[in-house]
Formats: structure tokens, C-alpha cells, sequence
């Protein structure tokens, strides 16, 4: 998109925290020049060129695939990549930036993920298809298909992990993200462990946590819907037995 | 105690259903009737066994839904999850309790004839 030259003079306002001199995180502000395409990304790196250059954050493709750049822009989770700081200027002309709350963080904008990774990985996220791999391709329905409701876009940004109010309180929590991944892995006609999947999904850490507040839904930067997700699960967890006997019959077909 | 979360899930759930109907009927029959409120006609009221029997089952919504919300929410927090066990059975008696102490005052309202000769 083309520049229309014109800039401004804006306010950075960013969260600092370095482990070897901070006791706790301070608020630091700086002035730079904008354009009105000048993503707060774009912010982040010419503060660190220019001003500081110990301003620590991850990102990676710039182009809202990767997931690195999630942070907290005026009190929302968001990627920073694809967010222009001119649309979320507030009035005093200033945008505040601080890391994805609830997280430990490490140095400025880099949090720990730890607990996000490992309730990730606990959902056991990849396929477990049948031992006998027919020779062609399994084929899903289009219904099975617009069932899994994008799921399988989540770039795994953490977003919508630390907007979750319970995951906030306690770190067990599966949280969001897992729990999207679960369900696509649940609804997925060719998998095979759908028992002990949802058996996992449904015990004191699992979907019946969730208090249907939406958080996730805001903060997702691809719209995806883990709500929407968390439901399903719960309903599937409730027939448990008859979903997966359903699931049985429909793998003879695949 | 240890019940798993997809039966309170349905406890709560199911309960709030009961709250729906209980509450609104209450609230429209018990603090907002047609007319003037006193005590003589909540009393002619509660002389019907079908009138108590429809603030008990408000009671027992009221009291499983408050109290697996309340078990739910605290055992959200991850440094209390050791003591479930504990909360669970505080539950429980608290539930037992309340719905005793609740169910024995409502069943104490008698028939305006029985309670006039205890006027002196
Ligand atoms: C018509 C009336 C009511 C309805 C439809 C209703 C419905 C609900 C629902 C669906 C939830 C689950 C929220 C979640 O997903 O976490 C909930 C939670 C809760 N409710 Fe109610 N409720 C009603 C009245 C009450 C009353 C009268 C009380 C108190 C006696 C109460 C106490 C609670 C508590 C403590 C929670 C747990 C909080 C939470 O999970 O966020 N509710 N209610
Ligand atoms: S840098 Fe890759 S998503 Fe923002």
C-alpha cells in the first residue's frame, strides 16, 4: 500500500522490564515520526534502531503468519505486525504496548510460553489415523469440513491464551488455544483416539473450566472461534460413548 | 468428595433452568403481585401445599446453582485445586444445611385458622 507521505509525530508508550536491573516492569515512553502505514511493529523496531537498542521483542514474518508478535496494544491482545499505530492512537496521540499479560515475562515484550507449549502439546495436537492407510486419500465430507470452523488457521500466537481469564488463575488450565486444537483433532473423521481425547478434554482442567466470557474470540487475531470449539467438546464430552461409536461406523466408510 | 466436572456442569446448568422458572414465578408472586402485599395473604399462600412445594424446588435450584458455581469459580484459582476434596465436601454440608434450615421454615407456615389462636 502506497505511503501518502504525510507524518506525524506520535507517542510510543511501552512496558520495560529487564530481570537484571528492574524489580518490576515501568512504563517508558518515546516520541517518533509515523506514517499513517507505519505498523506499531514498524514503531517497535525503529524505537530499538533508533532510541534503545536493549527494547527486546520477538517477531518473525511481518505478515501475521508466524505468531511471534503477539502483544497487549491499549488494554487488547493483538498481533502488532498487522496493526497500524494510527488506529490506535488515543487522544492524547499516544498507544500503549505492554507483553501478553498473565505470562512471565522474560525481558520487555518476550514472555515465557511454557505452560502454553506444554497444555499444547498435552492435547496430543497431531492426527492419529488408522493403522490400515487405505491407498488413495481419505476424503472428508464438505459438512466434516465446515464443521472444523477454521480451526486448523490458528497460528498459535498465544493471544487468546493470555486473554483467558482462567488460564489468568491457574496455569493447568488446557486454555483456548489447546482446547481449538482438540476439537479439531476430535471432529476429524480419521482419528482414532477421539475416547482418550475427550476423556483428557473433560477432566478438572478441561472445557468445563471455560466461563463462556469470549475473551478468546476478541483477541484472536485469524477470528477464530475457541469458544465455539469449547462448546462442542463439552457437548461431545457429554455423549461420549455414542460419538464414539458413531465415529467407528463412519471410519469403515473413509 | 470428587464429582466430575461434567456432572456439575450439568448440575449447574439444569439448576439454572430451575431458576428460570422458579425465580420469575417468584419474584412475580412474592414481591411484585397484582394488587397490595401483606402478610395475610403470603400466608394464605403458603398454606398450599403446592405452593410450598414450589418454593422448595426454588430453594434447591437457588442452593445447587450458587453452590457449584461457587465450587467451580474457587477451584478455577490453580493453588487451591489441592483442596477439591475438601471444598467438595464443604459443599455438600453447606448444601445440606441450608436446604434443611430453608425446607423447615417453609413448611412452619400453617393455615391462618391454625395461627390465629396463637394470638393472644
Ligand atoms: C434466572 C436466574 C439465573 C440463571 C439463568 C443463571 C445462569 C447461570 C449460568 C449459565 C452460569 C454458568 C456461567 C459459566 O459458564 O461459568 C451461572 C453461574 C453462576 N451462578 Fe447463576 N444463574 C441465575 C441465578 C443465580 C442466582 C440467584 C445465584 C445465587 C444464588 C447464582 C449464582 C451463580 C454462581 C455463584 C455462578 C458461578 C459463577 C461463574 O461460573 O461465573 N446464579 N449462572
Ligand atoms: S511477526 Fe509474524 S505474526 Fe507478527
Amino acid at each position: 500500500m502506497a505511503t501518502n507521505g504525510t507524518t506525524r509525530t506520535v507517542t510510543i508508550r511501552l512496558q520495560r522490564f529487564n530481570p537484571d536491573v528492574d524489580k518490576k516492569p515501568v512504563m517508558k515512553e518515546y516520541t517518533l515520526e509515523i506514517t499513517s502505514d507505519t505498523t506499531i511493529l514498524d514503531a517497535l523496531e525503529q524505537i530499538k534502531a533508533t532510541q534503545d537498542g536493549s527494547l527486546t521483542f520477538r517477531r518473525s514474518c511481518r505478515h501475521a503468519i508466524c505468531g511471534s508478535c503477539a502483544m497487549n496494544v491499549n488494554g487488547r491482545n493483538t498481533l502488532v505486525c498487522n496493526q497500524r499505530v494510527n488506529a490506535h492512537l488515543d487522544r492524547k496521540g499516544a498507544v500503549t504496548v505492554r507483553p501478553l499479560p498473565y505470562l512471565p515475562i522474560i525481558k520487555d515484550m518476550v514472555v515465557d510460553r511454557t505452560s502454553f507449549w506444554e497444555q499444547y502439546q498435552r492435547v496430543k495436537p497431531w492426527l492419529v489415523p488408522p493403522d490400515d492407510v487405505p491407498e488413495k486419500e481419505f476424503r472428508m465430507t464438505p459438512e466434516e469440513v465446515a464443521a472444523l470452523n477454521d480451526a486448523e488457521k490458528c497460528i498459535m500466537c498465544g493471544a487468546c491464551y493470555s486473554a483467558c481469564t482462567v488460564t489468568a488463575v491457574n496455569k493447568r488450565y488446557i486454555g483456548p488455544h489447546a482446547l481449538l486444537k482438540a476439537s479439531l483433532r476430535v471432529l476429524d473423521p480419521r482419528d482414532t483416539i477421539t475416547n482418550e481425547r475427550l476423556i483428557e478434554i473433560s477432566g478438572n482442567d478441561g472445557v468445563f473450566r471455560c466461563h463462556t466470557i469470549f475473551n478468546c474470540i476478541d483477541a484472536c487475531p485469524k477470528k477464530l472461534n475457541p469458544t465455539q470449539a469449547i462448546e462442542t467438546l463439552r457437548k461431545l464430552a457429554q455423549k461420549r460413548e455414542a460419538f464414539v461409536a458413531a465415529r467407528k461406523e463412519r471410519q469403515k466408510s473413509l | 468428595m470428587q464429582i466430575s466436572h461434567t456432572r456439575i456442569f450439568q448440575l449447574q446448568r439444569l439448576s439454572a433452568i430451575g431458576l428460570v422458572i422458579f425465580l420469575t414465578t417468584h419474584m412475580v408472586v412474592a414481591h411484585y403481585p397484582p394488587g397490595h402485599l401483606d402478610f395475610s395473604r403470603v400466608i394464605e399462600r403458603m398454606a398450599y401445599p403446592l405452593w410450598k412445594g414450589i418454593d422448595i424446588l426454588l430453594l434447591a435450584s437457588a442452593l445447587v446453582h450458587a453452590v457449584t458455581g461457587m465450587y467451580m469459580v474457587i477451584t478455577d484459582v490453580e493453588k487451591v485445586g489441592r483442596y477439591r476434596q475438601v471444598l467438595g465436601w464443604a459443599s455438600i454440608i453447606l448444601f445440606t444445611v441450608a436446604f434443611i434450615y430453608g425446607t423447615i421454615t417453609i413448611l412452619a407456615f400453617r393455615l391462618p385458622a391454625e395461627t390465629v389462636n396463637l394470638i393472644p
